[in-house]
């Protein structure tokens, strides 16, 4: 990969004002105020996580969802522009520009976890060495489902439609992945559909060192599931485009 | 396909649907050569381009570049393309986005001197967005240079200029080519591939029509034409005629000797009258080959 192109398109991407309010700044301003609204966070949920602990993985992970999504969506605004006509004119090959995007959305996913996990620390989050490395690389590795998917929606939607499907397919894996509303309390029928998206699995990966009773080979296998697939179409998608 | 051009083009052809939009291309370009691509919308020029620069594939016959295909002269930085429609980033200054492309480019050329050559140095910090439409066909024109190509293929490109901003493109152009570097420009104005271009090459309904020296293709398509009312003609086979045209009694001969033309068919025909010998200029010229078929 092209480093030096990639350094040229992170500093692009994280300038967007748009992209350092919605993916790094509201998930850490949304942490606080959940953690407020559930009166400082002092208590702990059925399944022996704290509040604050709990919180603050949900919102991570809305984090790493939001960022990858847009930098994989700014494709088919790319597309729109002519600008991959230009960059076809380029030693760029396909592949190459598709991961190229696919570094930088994890790039981009990471301020979000960073900034949310310090405000756990200073919300009092307290946790290991090893369970915070665990914590911060599995809510990282849980943005590879979102950059694919983002790179999917980029190369399947027009530029005009991309802002829309982007905003709803967020809207789905948060609220139907149990960003929002914890699997415990959805009724049968909503739970059985969080258990199809990645966004619950990634979180029962970060809660796994802290609460017994985890599936995570049901997690790995989920979560895989959904890379393998996206993949897929993103390569297939592609091809027929150029 | 000859040694060392730097675009061989065999029969190339390409349809879209029922339309053949190139209909068996030859072309041999050798370095150093500056050639104008000359015909109306819909002749096939950008359709040819496209095929030149491996954006699409050919459905038959076979394209060089450099003796190699398109693809591998792109990657070589070899051949390079100043795009019709290719749009500009909207989040990006001129700077970075021909830096963009720079940093893609195994040997380019430094930033600042492909927007030196290019004309607008002084438009580097400004936002893609904020541009006017020639000053946009200059970012393109910068995007092309910057992997300093040896080919430098132009889609039309003064089609959003005005005329001062044209003169002073092509005068950017001149000193660029003078460097010896080669040059297609795919254009439908007459004037710039009459003013700038060693050769012309005319295309009309994917073929190539005519193709020489800007003289050469003068000299082939101008002369005279007759017009005359003929009653009862029958045999216009006649000297120093190239083309025959009639309508019940009203010819048109497209001539190559006038004089020679109007005296044989006096001589054969002495009723003929309303004669009218005009000049045909190379607009007309152009006109008549490259416009549809009646």
């Amino acid at each position: 990969m092209n480093t030096r192109f990639l350094a040229l398109e992170l500093r692009r991407a994280v300038r967007n004002g748009r992209y350092l309010i919605f993916t790094v700044v509201v998930p850490s301003v949304m942490f606080v105020l959940f953690v407020n609204l559930y009166g400082g966070g002092e208590g702990t949920f059925p399944n022996g996580l704290p509040v604050t602990t709990s919180l603050m993985m949900n919102m991570a992970l809305f984090g790493v969802m939001a960022g990858p999504l847009s930098i994989g969506a700014r494709i088919a605004v790319e597309r729109g522009l002519g600008w991959q006509r230009q960059l076809r004119l380029t030693p760029l090959t396909g592949s190459g520009y598709l991961m190229t995007k696919g570094a930088l959305g994890m790039l981009v996913g990471l301020p979000a976890i960073l900034l949310v996990c310090a405000i756990g620390v200073a919300e009092g989050v307290r946790m290991d060495a090893l369970h915070w490395v665990g914590v911060l690389a599995t809510l990282w590795l849980g943005a590879v489902p979102f950059v694919l998917l983002g790179i999917v929606i980029g190369l399947v939607a027009t530029a005009d439609g991309m802002q829309a499907i982007t905003g709803l397919a967020s809207m789905l894996f948060g609220l139907l992945g149990g960003i929002w509303i914890p699997a415990d309390v959805a009724p049968d029928w909503l739970a059985t559909i969080m258990k199809v998206l990645p966004t619950y699995w990634v979180k029962q990966l970060t809660e796994a060192p802290f609460v017994s009773g985890i599936d995570i080979r049901q997690a790995l296998v989920v979560i895989g599931l959904w890379v393998a697939g996206l993949s897929l179409i993103a390569v297939r998608r592609y091809r027929a485009q150029s | 396909m000859r040694a060392g051009a730097a675009v061989a083009l065999n029969g190339l052809r390409k349809r879209f649907g029922e339309v053949r939009a190139v209909d068996g291309i030859d072309l041999v370009i050798t370095p150093g050569e500056v050639v104008a691509l000359l015909g109306p919308n819909g002749a096939g020029k950008s359709t040819t381009v496209d095929m030149l620069l491996g954006l699409s594939t050919p459905d038959g016959g076979t394209i060089s570049v450099f003796g190699t295909s398109p693809r591998e002269a792109v990657v070589a930085g070899r051949i390079s393309a100043m795009l019709q429609s290719g749009a500009l980033l909207d989040d990006a200054t001129v700077a970075e986005a021909v830096g963009l492309i720079a940093a893609l480019h195994r040997k380019p050329m430094p930033v600042a001197q492909a927007l030196e050559q290019a004309g607008i140095a002084d438009l580097a910090g400004r936002k893609c967005t904020k541009l006017s439409g020639g000053q946009k066909q200059r970012v393109r024109f910068a995007l092309a240079l910057v992997c300093d190509p040896d080919l430098l293929v132009l889609d039309e490109p003064t089609v959003a200029m005005d005329v001062e901003t044209r003169r002073a493109f092509w005068q950017q152009m001149r000193a660029y080519t003078d460097t010896g570097r080669t040059v297609l420009f795919a254009t439908h104005y007459l004037e710039e591939a009459e003013e700038y271009a060693d050769r012309v090459v005319l295309m009309r309904s994917g073929r190539i029509v005519a193709d020489g020296s800007v003289a050469q293709v003068r000299a082939a398509v101008s002369g005279r034409t007759l017009r005359a009312v003929v009653p009862g003609a029958t045999d216009l086979t006649l000297p120093g005629v190239r083309l025959v045209e009639r309508r019940g009694d009203q010819i048109t001969l497209t001539c190559t000797d006038s004089d020679a033309a109007v005296r044989a068919l006096l001589t054969r025909y002495p009723t003929a009258h309303d004669i009218e010998i005009t000049a045909l200029g190379l607009e007309d010229a152009f006109l008549a080959l490259t416009g549809e078929d009646n």
